[in-house]
């Protein structure tokens, strides 16, 4: 990953959604509460996402520190959130 | 004892749909032919969906892990609602179920665990009734070793060498070989003794009792007693008797009630009375609209159903939780612990989730810390009685209620409970809590719930803390899981380090205290701060925006308790 272009952060966290969720996530609006707008986005499914985000990016979230129920509660916010963690590990 | 606090119903009302309640209330609606009675079948559905697991089981609640009695409820729930309205079929559950069974022919409630006879019933119905698979030719071995010295059946085969037969026991042996074998199998186990024996358990009254030695007759145990006898092709020794004894529980215009004296019409009485009236051939149309008509009445906004109208419907755990946190005022706080005090059955000392249910450990465990019977040293005595006297398994541990396979939570609950109740805690009953936490141990130091489970933090600090209670653990050993569970932003995780919760942290502090070991209260409070939620309640993870509900805001405001200045003790509250 070296990219800090938001599009493309947003495009590679949306496909890991629809890799879960199919067809509720493809027409996922960037700043939806993901917890209402997809069916079944409980602790258990809010959890695998971080996890996959994690892996996708290659960084690690802080479960205490970073605020993760704000950061991963809509695709806006989370690609934000990554864009800084790349922007921060690159610096 | 009298029953007035449940008529009235003092206790805390959670508002939620409850699986078994759900069960037995579609179940119910089935066998009377009414289920198109439902007025919006698709969200009883959705409910019943919304339990399953990515491993194909389904849960007693979200989050929870599969077992294999909710997993045979949803399935047979979804199966029993008008077609159209179960929703689009998920992961199939049977190889889930295959996954819980045991070489020695039984299955268990959960991976790992030792098989009983009551995870074999559900797993056996569930393969055969719901997936159309045949379960294991090991199994017939296994069901003929359950049958006990008295000629009933027992809870699994260790339980039979000891002699404790039970109604219910015989009931789910007799339908998992009559379900595996259509009734046309030889029968694995003499007949006549084994008639004998269920008939034997009505009274002079008609009804009937789980159990040689029992005092009172409910319907539960008439439920299973006689259809136990007619998967057998059998019948009760006074089968009109049984019908008026059925009958007599009625509430006028209404549904049935689950004993003499006991005054609420619930769901697993309706469940009860029309099973057995079923089972008996006897008539059910003229009580069928009212059965309907009450049991509609206890559906929540949740899409299921509670046990009787939800505004009434309180149970031990909710109760317990806003005790515990002292979220009521002095007179709501008394009325409540008398409530909690009132949920027992009869012939069962312990303590029930809800009212009507079996008595179970951990919830007994709770009411207890929320101060039921703390004045009362005959009733703490009959609890330890029951606990060391009825449940305790033949492995030494203890499961959720009577015949349940062993487990963690319940071990180390009933360790603490008998360390609370006090009196003369037989040597022999703390020898065989060490024993069951010893077959738990995956390696030095680390615990799962139930053998040939996986390891977590919460499991090797039950399992610590129970050894402490039955003579003696290594304080070490708990340094050493909270330092492999510790997040390094705050708080505790149940696995690894990465994703604290809020049950892992109460626990670990909990444990912590009680082994006199430090923590660092700045961590604490950090992980704190990161699930306390908008609406002033504390949520199970930092993942979650809301209120985990009662019992995650009980444990959030304890742990704050226990920081303050006062540094109030964290009461011993074991949850899963």
């Amino acid at each position: 990953m070296r990219t800090t272009d938001r599009t493309e952060i947003s495009a590679r966290v949306l496909a890991l959604l629809e890799k879960r969720f199919g067809d509720a996530a493809r027409a996922l609006p960037a700043d939806a509460e993901l917890s209402s707008a997809l069916p079944g986005f409980d602790s258990l499914a809010a959890l695998e996402y971080v996890n996959a985000v994690e892996g996708e990016f290659g960084i690690e979230v802080d479960f205490v520190g970073d605020d993760v129920r704000y950061w991963f509660s809509t695709l806006d916010r989370t690609a934000e959130y990554v864009r800084e963690c790349v922007e921060d590990r690159a610096a | 004892m009298t029953y007035d606090m449940l008529q009235r119903s003092s206790g805390i009302v959670s508002g939620e749909s409850d699986l078994w309640c759900t069960y037995a209330a579609v179940r119910t609606l089935a066998w009377l032919g009414r289920t198109g009675d439902l007025p919006s079948p698709e969200t009883v559905a959705a409910f019943l969906a919304s339990r399953q697991n990515p491993d194909g089981g389904f849960a007693w609640s979200s989050g929870m892990s599969s077992d294999a009695w909710a997993t045979y409820y949803c399935t047979q729930a979804l199966a029993d609602l008008p077609a159209g309205s179960r929703g689009p079929v998920r992961a199939p559950s049977s190889d889930w179920v295959r996954s819980t069974a045991h070489a020695d022919g039984g299955f268990a409630m959960t991976p790992g665990q030792t098989s009983d006879v009551w995870a074999t019933y559900y797993a056996v119905r569930t393969l055969v009734e719901i997936y159309g698979e045949r379960p294991p030719e090991e199994l017939f071995g296994w069901l003929a070793a359950l049958q006990a010295e008295d000629g009933g059946l027992a809870w699994s085969p260790a339980h039979a060498k000891d002699g404790t037969s039970d109604a219910r026991a015989c009931y789910y042996a007799v339908t998992a070989w009559s379900t595996a074998t259509g009734g046309l199998g030889p029968l694995p186990w003499d007949r006549e003794r084994l008639t004998n024996w269920l008939r034997d358990r009505q009274s002079a009254s008609g009804g009937f009792t789980f159990q040689a030695g029992d005092g009172t007759d409910c319907l539960w145990a008439t439920f299973r007693a006689v259809s136990a006898l007619s998967r057998l092709g059998e019948a009760p020794r006074d089968p009109e008797g049984c019908i008026a004894w059925i009958r007599s529980r009625l509430r006028p215009g209404g549904s049935f009630t689950r004993w003499p004296g006991y005054p609420v019409a619930d769901v697993w009485a309706a469940f009860c009375g029309v099973g057995a009236l079923r089972e008996l051939g006897a008539a059910l149309d003229d009580i069928a609209d009212a059965v309907v008509a009450t049991v509609l009445s206890f559906r929540t906004g949740q899409g299921g159903f509670t046990y009787r109208t939800p505004e009434l419907a309180s149970d031990v755990l909710t109760t317990s939780a806003h005790l515990v946190a002292g979220r009521l005022p002095d007179a709501a706080a008394h009325d409540a612990l008398r409530w909690t005090e009132s949920c027992m059955m009869p012939n069962e000392d312990g303590i029930m989730y809800m009212p009507g249910r079996g008595s179970e450990v951990r919830c007994t465990l709770w009411a207890l810390s929320a101060g039921a019977f703390g004045d009362d040293a005959p009733a703490r005595s009959r609890i330890a009685d029951w606990l060391t006297g009825s449940i305790q398994n033949p492995d030494g541990g203890f499961g959720y209620w009577e015949g349940r396979a062993s487990d963690m939570v319940s071990t180390c609950s009933a360790a603490e409970i008998l360390h609370r109740t006090g009196g003369n805690r037989p040597a022999d009953a703390l020898r065989g809590i060490a024993e069951y936490v010893a077959t738990c141990e995956t390696a030095p130091g680390r615990y799962a719930n139930v053998p040939g489970g996986r390891p977590t933090l919460r499991a090797t600090l039950q399992a610590l803390r129970a050894l402490r209670r039955a003579g003696g653990a290594d304080g070490a050993r708990v340094d050493e899981a909270l330092a492999r569970h510790r997040v390094r932003g705050g708080g505790y995780a149940n696995e690894s380090n990465r994703v604290p919760d809020l049950l892992s942290t109460y626990e670990a502090v909990l444990t912590a205290d009680a082994f006199g070991i430090e923590w660092d209260a700045g961590h604490l409070s950090r992980f704190l701060d990161s699930v306390r939620t908008a609406d002033a309640g504390f949520a199970w993870t930092p993942l979650m925006p809301t209120s985990g509900g009662p019992l995650a805001d009980c444990l959030g405001r304890r742990l704050e308790l226990r920081l303050s200045p006062e540094r109030h003790p964290l009461p011993p509250l074991a949850l899963s």
